[in-house]
């Protein structure tokens, strides 16, 4: 294998010096000509039906151009949904949670259409609410939605668009129910007869916000005939589907396009205010207009899925798994947005990356009168791992084995198939274990501290469906475009893609220039999630970037008439026979001539060969925290957190070490600190003053992550991705390491001060000197 | 934000005259803008203190401190007057809400806000701090254990202008600490052992900081306050845990003046 | 609607203008003067991601009345570096990879700016202690903190003679 030159390095960011000046621009930074603001009026009820909008006191402000309901929308098609089109662009006949989009005001300045919001009167007709799951699922609760939206003119898949619609089961078993989902295989209940010991686990995971600091917000303009929408979107390409099917455009009629995104992990995947903006523009004659939500109407537009899951194990002596049985409910709020998925996400991986040879698992995700829940970071893992592990680590427990040991004799081997069907485990997870506890350690006890160490494991279904697709150009100076679908979301995509061009072309990574999403002039990308950017739209650059060179190839054939023999390029040089050679600028400008040209290279990923099989890429997590805990306040200090980043090829190993630490610590926040506490109708906390995501002062004191390089991948150099696996074990391990150091098993997250210190009072109650006792927990709000 | 008419006055004959005409005075505005932002005040006219050179600095006056109203955070915990003198203040004005809140706001303008959480408030107490209210045609010097009277609410008549804060300088030992898991303070603790006794303000846990006084700090009950101050559940904790965090924070702060120097 | 003529100078350049009482500095910044550097996240004071120095104090312009602003110094993050290159804080940002999205560091810039001039050479608690209001969803902090050490190094090592490139 030849020396890398820059795959393996870790080149500073292409995208730093624009974000440490100020000069990045991000969608929220974008004017254009002509350009009017919009804000939404918002539903102060959870569900009730609308008799009438009065708009003429809004409408009279001055300089306020319309105000458009769900009503006004006639001759398009009002919904959209990449699973269920049950999202009213803006409510249609009735609301279903307080904050749903009702109508919005258009006016030539931002604070006008803020002053004529509350001007806009909407008359309602209170009709009973569903707060939660189990309001939701009474026999006699009321139902959200009456339609089963199966009349959607396109539920299938639009030609060259959204992929990413799976078909829903459409359930019977109670209409509030949006999605069920099971799995499963051998007899569990066979098998449960047969246990030497028998473990069950309850748990509550609360709803999170992914607070994405730049809130949702989008541009949309017609221009002849075209509509423009510049967005946060994670996946342009799906929302420009939606979009298509709202107006009844042509895909080559809508342009979305995404700037740098300050920050999505999953929030900003799917439509979410592109529909509202664009219906803006249309009624007011395509003029653009802006729309920018605050944090309160970000958590109102997307939060995660709370989850109550339950499971059953059953294990021999040795400690060996002999059946799992799992039932997980999601609170996927008024609308399905993502949740279908996230559920059959949570289903997949609840049970861990072990050798089960009975399961069962049933799951389901169900409408409430509260904001619509859908993707975050890891989506269904964490939620699902929670239960899981907590499950295994209490099986240990009780079985006299090493938390390690049980996992050792579980976890499945490399070439083992996890689920059937799927691809073959292609990690050593027994290695990557063994290198988490090495390199863990307990630490020494503050005086009067409590302290714990856990760990966990997981393998997602990571890489979502492989399409992809770039274009390289190589120009006539010999310098590089790179032209893809994909988001820099902050992940560092423009960098990492820059690095693989310029390693396959031999040149500078000055001279690599990436542009990536936008859905008219870069190229088609399914999606920017899933951890899948490096190893799949990084396999379409690197193709492209071998379609470049054989085209060079050619074409130096082409200018060396004689040239008999091979011809190939090594180190940004194409070398021919006779020892001669030529830049690439000198290969494209002498195949086209005075005047110069492009040489295209195209290169394409799709579900076929090596890539047939699903997922893409096993998505490794290993976590393991050592923590402190002050007895007398319940506070959790985070001393140690170890991550191992088994990614096959670490292209860039700081920004590898970035996203393991990044999302290790939105793991750390969701465990101890976030969740969305609805009080009635409303969100109590929908604000950055008391949501409460980590700060510098939070920040674990030591911090490691182990990367794992053994070339597995299927992308790039053997690269796989990184992105979400250092976020799922996260709650499972804080909550094992919590038990540990207080004696009692937290069932319900997150573990803030005061739900510690009601552990810690119930193990002295309880007299547990160590865990074992499972505490069920009515705990804080 | 609704409309409103600014007045920026440089003298505070001047400034008294546009609050009797209604007018709400504001410096840093870092409680007040929000609060406006948020449509929860909407005053008619605001009167800009930054203009008035008289409202500014931290000066010693007959065994008395005296910060004027313009006296930001970040001035007071940094002013070696308080620090010897009134080292609870210094304290709780370094570590409240943000960097940015500490350089822009005023002391002043937080006791007039009167948020249940606020540190400053714990500290004067602590501190028996009195303050200057004067009006176009009267002025008066108030306790601000009397100017304080409930949450959001204070004796300040609307044409009332908080010219100064007033702390008494003694020989005192004092400590100040606060547990605060989120971007509020859970409870915050101010004690000072003096001359005439031990007095203790637990703050943040209630609607109202509780002052409780012992003839020494050997006599200090923690569990006699924590059972005995005002407590509001929030998505802090509830009841009991509170209380319990009072109780220890109580003690925490006690074995703190216990070991700490005289300030 | 009510207005203010303001005359003050942003990132050295004098600005004379009619601004609506109601204005915040931040809306003022951005779209009145197109500096779209400074970020608004939260609203509310408690992320940072709107800091701007106002007569060299850091302030969150989410939080205050652009009229505030006359007679004084403003500096955005657009006016630290200058035509010799980007400031050391800025360099170590980059250098550290003390970013990922982006949409904090500004705010994050002019911080560990503000806190250098006054104490140049801060332990990591004091560090700590003066970003407690900053919030970053990305990095997990650590590479933040690593850049304003590296920074104080730098800044340092310039002062006491070592020339820094």
């Amino acid at each position: 294998m030849t020396e890398r030159r820059i795959v393996g390095r870790s080149v500073p960011r292409t995208d730093a010096v624009a974000k440490v000046t100020g000069a990045a621009v991000y969608a929220v930074d974008v004017v254009m000509p002509d350009m009017l603001h919009a804000k939404v009026v918002r539903s102060d009820r959870a569900h009730a039906r609308i008799r009438g909008v009065a708009k003429d006191a809004a409408l009279a402000v001055p300089g306020v151009l319309a105000v458009v309901t769900g009503g006004d929308l006639t001759g398009l098609f009002p919904r959209f949904g990449h699973i269920v089109a049950d999202h009213a662009i803006l409510a249609i006949d009735k609301v279903r949670y307080y904050g749903e989009p009702v109508a919005l005001v258009i006016a030539t300045d931002p604070l006008i259409a803020r002053d004529a919001v509350p001007l806009v009167e909407v008359d309602y007709e209170e009709l009973p609410a569903v707060m939660d799951v189990s309001a939701a699922l009474a026999a006699d609760a009321p139902v959200l939605h009456e339609d089963d939206y199966s009349d959607v003119p396109d539920a299938d898949t639009p030609p060259g668009g959204n992929m990413s619609r799976t078909p829903v089961k459409v359930t019977s078993s109670h209409p509030n129910v949006a999605h069920e989902s099971q799995k499963g295989w051998g007899d569990v209940d066979v098998a449960f007869t047969d246990a030497h010991r028998i473990v069950e686990t309850t748990v509550h995971h609360p709803m999170l916000y992914a607070y994405a600091m730049e809130p949702y917000n989008a541009v949309a303009r017609f221009v002849e005939g075209t509509l423009e929408v510049v967005s946060t979107a994670q996946h342009p390409f799906m929302v420009a589907s939606d979009l298509a099917r709202v107006f009844s455009l042509p895909l080559s009629h809508v342009r979305v396009s995404v700037p740098y995104v300050g920050g999505g992990y999953g929030s900003k995947s799917y439509t979410k205010v592109e529909p509202l903006t664009a219906v803006g523009s249309w009624a007011v004659g395509g003029r653009p207009v802006k729309l920018v939500l605050d944090v309160e109407e970000a958590i109102y537009t997307t939060r995660a899925d709370s989850a109550d899951i339950v499971v059953r194990s059953a294990f021999a002596a040795d400690g060996s798994i002999l059946a799992r049985d799992f039932e997980i409910t999601l609170d996927t709020g008024a609308y399905a947005d993502n949740s279908p998925l996230v559920l059959d996400k949570a289903v997949n991986r609840c049970f861990g990356p072990y050798r089960i040879p009975n399961l069962r698992v049933r799951g389901k995700a169900v409408y409430t009168s509260t904001s619509p829940a859908s993707s975050y970071r890891g989506f269904g893992a964490f939620q699902g791992n929670l239960a899981g592990e907590t499950n295994i680590d209490q099986a240990a427990e009780q079985l006299g084995i090493d938390p390690a040991e049980i996992r050792r004799r579980n976890l499945v081997h490399r070439g083992e198939r996890l689920i059937p069907g799927n691809r073959a485990m292609d990690a050593d997870l027994v290695d990557d274990l063994d290198l988490l506890v090495a390199e863990l350690d307990a630490g020494s006890s503050g005086e009067g501290r409590l302290r714990g160490t856990g760990f966990g494991c997981a393998a997602t279904d990571a890489g979502a469906v492989p399409s992809s697709t770039a274009l390289v150009k190589l120009l006539s100076d010999g310098s590089v475009l790179v032209l893809t679908g994909s988001s820099e979301l902050g992940q560092g995509s423009r960098t990492v893609l820059a690095q693989i061009a310029a390693e396959e072309l031999g040149v500078g990574m000055e001279r690599v220039r990436v542009l990536q999403s936008d859905t008219a002039t870069t190229v088609f990308e399914r999606t920017t999630g899933a951890s899948r950017t490096t190893t799949l739209s990084g396999l379409a650059v690197q193709r492209a970037c071998r379609d470049v060179i054989e085209r060079v190839c050619l074409a130096a054939r082409d200018v060396w008439t004689d040239a008999a023999g091979p011809i190939e390029v090594r180190d940004g040089t194409v070398h021919g026979p006779g020892g001669r050679s030529m830049s690439l600028a000198e290969a494209v400008q002498g195949w086209f001539g005075p005047g110069g040209g492009e040489i295209l290279g195209q290169g394409v990923v799709r579900r076929t060969g090596e890539l047939a099989e699903l997922p893409p890429f096993w998505e490794i997590g290993m976590v393991g925290v050592s923590l402190e805990i002050d007895p007398d306040t319940g506070v959790i200090e985070v001393d140690q957190l170890v991550t191992v980043a088994d990614v096959g090829c670490a292209i860039n190993p700081t920004l590898v070490e970035g996203q393991d630490l990044g999302a290790a610590t939105q793991g750390l926040g969701g465990t101890i600190t976030e969740h969305l506490v609805y009080d009635g109708i409303q969100i109590a906390n929908a604000n950055m003053v008391e949501y409460r995501v980590p700060r510098i002062t939070d920040r674990p004191r030591r911090f490691r992550s182990l990367i794992v390089e053994r070339a597995d991948g299927p992308g790039p150099y053997g690269a796989k991705g990184v992105g979400e696996g250092a976020r799922n074990p996260v709650p499972g391990a804080v909550a094992a390491a919590v038990a540990r150091a207080v004696g009692v098993w937290p069932d319900t997250l997150p573990l803030n001060p005061e739900r510690v210190w009601r552990l810690i009072q119930r193990a002295k109650s309880t007299g547990t000197a160590s865990p074992g006792s499972h505490g069920s927990d009515s705990g804080p709000q | 934000m609704a409309d409103f008419e600014l007045r920026r006055p440089t003298s505070v004959a001047e400034a008294v005259e546009h609050l009797a005409e209604g007018g709400l005075p504001y410096c840093g505005g870092t409680e007040l803008i929000p609060v406006m932002q948020l449509g929860l005040m909407a005053p008619d006219i605001l009167v800009d203190l930054k203009r008035i050179e008289p409202l500014g600095g931290i000066r010693e006056d007959a065994a008395e401190i005296v910060l004027g109203a313009r006296v930001t955070h970040d001035e007071t915990a940094a002013s070696p007057l308080v620090r010897r003198h009134a080292r609870v203040l210094a304290e709780a004005t370094s570590r409240l809400g943000n960097a940015r809140v500490r350089a822009t706001g005023t002391l002043a303008g937080n006791i007039c806000f009167a948020e249940p959480r606020s540190d400053v408030l714990t500290a004067l107490l602590a501190l028996e701090a009195r303050v200057d209210l004067r009006s176009a045609t009267d002025s008066r010097t108030v306790d601000v254990a009397d100017f304080v009277e409930g949450p959001f609410a204070t004796v300040r008549q609307e044409e009332e202008l908080l010219e100064a804060i007033r702390i008494p300088v003694r020989a005192s030992r004092s400590s100040y600490i606060r547990f605060q898991p989120g971007e509020y303070p859970t409870v915050t603790v101010a004690a000072v052992q003096g001359d005439g006794g031990c007095r203790v303000v637990v703050g943040a846990v209630g609607e109202i900081p509780g002052v409780f006084t012992f003839p020494s700090a050997e006599d200090v009950d923690a569990a006699e306050i924590a059972a005995q101050v005002d407590v509001t559940e929030d998505l802090g904790g509830r009841e009991d845990y509170k209380r319990h965090v009072t109780e220890v924070f109580v003690r925490r702060a006690m074995a703190q003046l216990a070991e700490g120097s005289a300030a | 609607m009510s207005e203010t003529l303001v005359r003050t100078t942003v990132n050295g350049r004098p600005v004379e203008a009619r601004i609506p009482n109601r204005m915040l500095l931040v809306e003022f910044l951005r779209d009145r003067l197109g500096l779209t550097g400074t970020k608004v996240s939260c609203g509310m004071q408690v992320c940072g991601a709107c800091t701007v120095f106002v007569d060299e104090r850091p302030v969150s312009s989410c939080g205050v009345l652009a009229c505030d602003i006359d007679g004084a110094d403003v500096v955005t993050v657009e006016g630290l570096a200058t035509d010799d290159g980007l400031t050391p804080v800025q360099q170590a940002f980059v250098d550290c990879s003390a970013l990922q999205c982006g949409f904090c560091t500004p705010g994050f810039v002019m911080m560990c700016t503000a806190l250098l001039r006054k104490t140049p050479n801060p332990t990591e608690e004091q560090v700590a202690h003066h970003l407690e209001g900053n919030l970053c969803r990305c990095t997990g902090y650590e590479p933040i903190v690593e850049a304003v050490m590296h920074a104080a190094e730098s800044m340092s090592s310039a002062e006491s003679g070592t020339r820094h490139d």
